[in-house]
């Protein structure tokens, strides 16, 4: 201990000074406004230079509620540093989460009065427990009308055995309970432990690509000293590079020439590669380092897979450069070129979860103005062959032939819903539909129920979530962790449009369940594609076997009989529109398909 | 062109000398529910204006050799013969045209189209007299339904009764070219109902039908309810279209345009300016002109036409849009467009010509029956 105290003289803070922590909020609970509030409480950001919810960066991400990249903060408090690390929201980025947390000795933990606790709120509370992190629970948005201030509390107890003197009662949108917080946080959260003399040891929790910078590294410090110009070494990755600059953040970045034990804060290397920056890994100096990388390190490994084509396939250079652009800063996005033979040339992509696609889709469409078609999205299969060897495979179009086929194997989830007791059968009538095994039922109060099922991750990225959303009034929510692969009789179903198989409609289905996902994905093709000048037959098959058909009807009629006199502008604009309108499809064959068709299969009970 | 002459009325000079003149009058009783032309009800104190606007604008465009000239609208026949005496007179004081017919003595070939579109009830047999007598040689009659259940829920003010009275007032009054307009595939209409307006239609014999197809167009009481309105489905608006083809040229009509049937020599002359993308200067509120491949407009409201009748920046004008409109205006008409029309549009041409919907015919390509049926897909392909 008189080491230590020696030693906080010569450095800028003791670690005795220092609070780290996070927030765990369910989306729209208020995490991004409650932020803003300590920052603008701590003087750290004036309330005039203040852009609403400034951790949440990109418009998308503000739009949708969501923050997606973490970032941390540096606030001085009586005499304190505390560091805001943000994490990220959704379930998609649970491995980011349990880096983010642990960099910190402690968590906030935020609820709506309006809504209590959430399926992700709670998985994410139990990794801060896993993680050994303080956590301080808050009820935020009390102000408001439906707020249940009481019930609210009961469940905090009851499910995580809080205290009620515990909990603080916030209104982050008021301003009121900040002050409370930042004692709270003084108070209750340990300064974090670690020695500086000891070999180095930094916890990447995130990294994000600067145009102007490289890649910026954010670190905590969990053991020794970084210095600026010292050359370190990423020991998941085995890169080495130069500690360029090295220091905090405000709302920009502070240089330091230092970073010790229990600090937070930020490194330029020049990292030219997200991907070499990886979350969860540890640096180290190269000269004296830690031969020990910290725990918890996963590579990255996508869990969804889809293709994304141009439209227009003179567009594949233009989408091949926005997927690399959205690649300098998104480490989790994967992809390589892949050719269908209705579709061309494309991409097969892989991502965390479904948010993760759809975020990227509506990037490359909205910020580079690609017209896309995505296809249906898949998990990976493992393929057991009778010769004894195993494939892994990422599209259904890869599949080998069935006879070559000793058994598949596809990815399983332990899912999670947290639910109003009212939808607990519902629930479990849509769990058993999707393939679901039940595990455990378990009440927390008497309003408020938690359902373990057992489900297949391809029946969870099919339309799940919101068929979850929608037999609970939308009040449900779920988590999920993956538990490994299990054997599972599939077949891969085909469609054929005009006759021909469209490689890009393919899928993998459980085989009891494959004649009616045949007849509804046909039925849904069929409302999905338009009346062209000949009738379509739509067929699905299974290995060449028809199971369901269905027609759309030949276009017979489609004249203007109409005067419009001289108005030939008006003519035309029509035509112009109705020629546009087919070249935002994709024509396979004779056949224009519209981008919806792609993802028919994602939408077949609707 | 001096930016004065932009901002105001435009005066013409015509590469080609051949020009039609269409003036717009946009006054109605009452405004139809699937109606989305430029006509106003109420607003007839403004006629006067209007009229002297009129003939400021025709003034302004000079002296032309106009080959037809149409009365459209609106209900032109709410206005009284002296306005379009006052009209036709501005434009004989220009000299050239149009020489006054001489009273009975019907159709000649030297004789200039003059039209005028009227709605059953708005004029008596001494007022189509007096119309006729000015000149105006050809009467196209909004008839549209003769069924009085249609005609109401189309919010026609007019029975089938007052068509038939109408009709033959204007027979009597020395009209010897009239144009029925019909409308087809109305909410809730049978096959046979139409089968039956067609009927009542020949029975008249008119010497032009003009048969539409009701489009449901966005602004229109039609476009509130449209969902509540029982439309006939593609299939049965093909039988009703098949139907009208079938019947009218078993009747001795010719079927030249997509929509428009007659007794041979009595197709409408200034429609056909339309479809041969000829020339034509439109003079009124809302009235669109075409000269020289130039397309322009004049402003929708009565009043911003009479006040400051600047018309609508040019439309977007290219050799190429031109040849476009070209084919598609041409194809309209069942005997097609000149092979040569089509320079450019190649591959276009054998594409269609492959799906069986254009056809060549001596030194044309035109419409197969198919491409009829689907005439908009055809037309896309060359825009």
């Amino acid at each position: 201990m008189s080491t230590r105290t020696n030693y906080a003289k010569i450095r800028d803070m003791s670690t005795d000074k220092i609070r780290n922590f996070s927030i765990i909020a369910h989306i729209d609970h208020g995490k991004s406004t409650l932020a803003d509030r300590l920052l603008e409480f701590t003087k750290t950001i004036s309330k005039r230079n203040m852009k609403e919810q400034v951790l949440d960066t990109m418009d998308l991400e503000r739009e949708r509620g969501i923050t997606i990249k973490a970032q941390a903060i540096r606030m001085q408090y009586k005499g304190y540093e505390l560091n805001l690390i943000d994490t990220p929201g959704h379930v998609d980025f649970s491995y980011e989460v349990s880096r983010s947390l642990a960099a910190c000795e402690g968590t906030l933990l935020l609820v709506d009065a309006t809504q209590g606790i959430e399926a992700q709120t709670l998985a994410n509370a139990n990794l801060a427990i896993a993680s050994n992190l303080k956590i301080i629970p808050i009820i935020n948005k009390i102000d408001l009308p439906g707020a249940e201030v009481q019930m609210v509390k009961e469940e905090l107890m009851h499910t995580m055995g809080f205290e009620e003197e515990e909990i603080i009662l916030a209104s982050a949108k008021e301003g009121t309970g900040a002050e409370g917080i930042l004692d709270a946080i003084i108070e209750r959260i340990p300064a974090p432990k670690g020695t500086d003399d000891a070999p180095l040891q930094a916890l990447i929790f995130d990294s994000h690509y600067d145009a102007y910078r490289g890649v910026i590294v954010y670190i905590r410090i969990v053991n020794g000293t970084l210095t600026k110009d010292d050359n370190i070494l990423f020991l998941g990755t085995g890169c080495e590079f130069e500690a360029l600059e090295i220091g905090y953040l405000k709302l920009g970045l502070v240089p330091q020439d230092k970073l010790s034990a229990g600090e937070v804060g930020y490194l330029i290397a020049n990292v030219k590669n997200i991907a070499d920056a990886h979350v969860g890994d540890t640096i180290t100096t190269i000269k004296n380092g830690s031969k020990q990388a910290l725990p918890g390190y996963k590579p990255i490994k996508p869990m969804v897979y889809c293709g994304f084509y141009p439209i227009n396939g003179e567009d594949y250079e233009r989408l091949k450069e926005a997927m690399e652009k959205l690649r300098l800063n998104d480490a989790a996005l994967f992809f390589e070129p892949e050719t269908s033979q209705a579709l061309g040339f494309g991409f097969r992509c892989g991502f965390l979860g479904l948010l993760h696609l759809e975020i990227v889709q509506q990037r490359l469409t909205r910020e580079f103005d690609l017209g896309l078609i995505a296809t249906t999205p898949n998990v990976i299969y493992k393929i057991n062959l009778n010769n004894k060897k195993e494939l892994y495979i990422d599209n259904p179009t890869k599949f080998p032939d069935f006879s070559y086929i000793e058994s598949i194997e596809e990815p399983f989830l332990k899912v999670s819903i947290f639910t109003p007791a009212t939808y607990v059968g519902s629930i479990m009538t849509l769990a058993t539909d999707k393939r679901g095994t039940y595990k455990n039922l378990e009440y927390l109060d008497q309003q408020r129920a938690i359902i373990t099922y057992e489900l297949p991750l391809s029946e969870v990225i099919i339309e799940f979530n919101d068929m979850l959303k929608s037999v609970s009034s939308g009040y449900a929510s779920m988590d999920y962790e993956p538990i490994g692969y299990r054997e599972a009789d599939l077949v891969k179903l085909d469609i054929l449009i005009n006759q021909e198989l469209v490689d890009a409609l393919s899928f993998i289905v459980h085989r009891d369940r494959a004649h009616y996902y045949g007849k509804k994905y046909t039925e849904r093709l069929v409302e999905e594609i338009p009346m062209q000048m000949f009738a379509i037959p739509i067929q699905a098959a299974i290995g060449g076997k028809v199971v369901a058909r269905e027609t759309v009807k030949a276009r017979r009629k489609d004249v203007l009989a109409k005067c419009y006199g001289g108005d030939v502008s008006r003519k035309r604009k029509l035509l112009e529109k109705q020629k546009e309108g087919k070249k935002k499809m994709k024509r396979v064959g004779r056949v224009d398909v519209p981008q919806e068709a792609f993802l028919a299969v994602l939408r077949i009970n609707k | 062109m001096t930016s004065r002459q932009q901002l105001t009325m435009k005066q013409l000079t015509i590469n080609n000398n051949v020009i039609s003149l269409y003036i717009h009058l946009p006054f109605c009783k009452k405004k139809c529910n699937y109606c989305d032309f430029v006509s106003y009800a109420g607003k007839e104190d403004l006629i006067d204006e209007y009229v002297e606007s009129l003939c400021k604008e025709i003034k302004t465009a000079g002296p032309q050799d106009y080959q037809t000239i149409y009365f459209g609208g609106g209900t032109p026949t709410l206005l009284s013969p002296k306005h379009f005496d006052k009209v036709l007179k501005t434009l004989t004081h220009l000299h050239k045209t149009p020489p006054p017919l001489p009273e009975g003595e019907g159709k000649k070939e030297n004789d200039i189209e003059i039209s005028i579109e009227t709605n059953p009830g708005t004029a008596d047999k001494a007022k189509l007299k007096v119309l006729r007598e000015l000149g105006i040689n050809r009467l196209s009659i909004g008839a549209q339904s003769f069924n009085n259940q249609h005609l109401k829920t189309l919010g026609r003010i007019h029975s089938a009764e007052d068509i038939i009275r109408f009709y033959n007032d204007a027979r009597s009054a020395g009209f010897e070219n009239i144009n029925l307009d019909l409308i087809f595939a109305l909410p809730g209409q049978t096959l046979a109902e139409w089968q039956a307006d067609i009927q009542t239609a020949l029975k008249l014999k008119p010497e032009h039908l003009s048969v539409y197809n009701l489009q449901i167009e966005e602004g229109t009481p039609f476009h509130l309810k449209r969902s509540t309105l029982n439309l006939p489905q593609e299939d049965l608006e093909l039988a009703m279209y098949e139907d009208t083809i079938e019947s009218l040229t078993s009747a001795g009509f010719k079927h030249y345009e997509i929509s428009n049937f007659s007794k041979p020599g009595f197709e409408c002359k200034h429609n056909l300016f339309y479809w041969r993308n000829g020339n034509y200067l439109g003079v009124g509120a809302g009235a669109h002109s075409h000269v020289d491949g130039q397309r322009w407009a004049n402003p929708n409201s009565i009043e911003n036409y009479i006040h400051d009748p600047r018309p609508s920046p040019q439309d977007q004008s290219s050799p190429l849009i031109f040849r476009q409109e070209t084919i598609f205006m041409g194809l309209r008409l069942l005997d097609g467009l000149e092979i040569e029309k089509f320079k450019g549009f190649e591959q276009e041409v054998a594409d269609s010509i492959g799906d069986n919907l254009l056809t060549k015919d001596k030194d044309n390509y035109k419409l197969t029956r198919k491409g009829l049926y689907l005439a908009n897909l055809v037309f896309e392909r060359f825009v």
